[in-house]
């Protein structure tokens, strides 16, 4: 239980910060970056979309199914079925995060605020899942 | 309000009603206990009813706070929400934090209460 509240909290958070991602892209706008002044360079790079879907709209999808998914578990729908589903998005999620963090060292040489925090996030959802003998 | 205390307090009210929401969602019968009897008996619907549309209203407020879309109307639900909580629970040693609750999303109501809605009204 204690692990799943995490699980939502977190994926809430980073529903959160991809809507402000992607409202400040749709209003060709530049998001404030709070440490480091890479966000733009990194969030306008060839890198920011994989084939025609924006980083960001992939990242809230991913965050949208995780909490929903944590919310059916909670209320105790079908868990059998829904529990390995959530490890494997969050061990895939951790997996792309750690190619686009490899991007932004060595291809795009730029790091940005908001690409790191969600890939925190979703470590952090990872270590939580392996930690958590919950789900 | 900075931006930044506006959004963190938006995100972590959007969070506390949708975990809300889902935990009636889970148990709503254990939720019942909280409604005292007088107003149980006003109810048009069963307790356990009325708790499953009070949990679908804190997912609809938390969903509209979280995502940022008609913030205002998110917010003034979640403030008379949490009047009508308040008052059908009454003040008990747990329903107190709700105070904070509602003084949150009113904040949050006062921050983004739409100025050209005011002003027409005015006009008028």
């Amino acid at each position: 239980m204690t692990a799943l509240a995490l699980l939502f909290t977190l994926s809430a958070i980073g529903i959160a910060e991809t809507v402000y991602l992607i409202r400040t892209r749709r209003a060709a706008e530049l998001p404030v970056c709070p440490i480091g002044e890479g966000c733009a360079t990194v969030l306008t790079s060839k890198y920011s979309k994989i084939f025609i879907i924006p980083n960001d709209i992939l990242g809230l999808l991913g965050y949208i199914v995780i909490s929903f998914i944590a919310a059916l578990l909670v209320i105790g729908i079908n868990a059998s079925f829904w529990a390995p589903i959530l490890k494997i998005l969050i061990g895939f999620a951790a997996l792309l995060s750690i190619f686009f963090t490899y991007l932004q060292k060595y291809k795009i040489r730029a790091w940005c605020f908001w690409c790191l925090m969600s890939a925190f996030t979703i470590w952090l959802m990872g270590i939580i899942i392996i930690f958590s003998s919950a789900i | 309000m900075s931006k930044t205390a506006f959004h963190i307090l938006r995100v972590g009210l959007a969070i506390t009603f949708l975990w809300i929401g889902i935990l009636i969602l889970k148990n709503p019968e254990a939720w019942t206990g909280f409604i005292s009897p007088r107003v149980a008996e006003l109810l048009p619907v069963s307790p356990v009813e009325a708790m499953q549309g009070t949990a679908v209203l804190d997912l609809i407020i938390g969903a509209l706070l979280l995502f940022g879309v008609w913030t205002w109307i998110g917010a003034l639900l979640g403030s008379l929400h949490m009047i009508s909580v308040i008052i059908v629970a009454g003040i008990t040693d747990i329903t107190v934090r709700d105070i904070a609750v509602f003084a949150s999303a009113v904040a949050i109501l006062v921050e983004t209460w739409p100025k050209n809605l005011l002003m027409k009204q005015k006009q008028t």
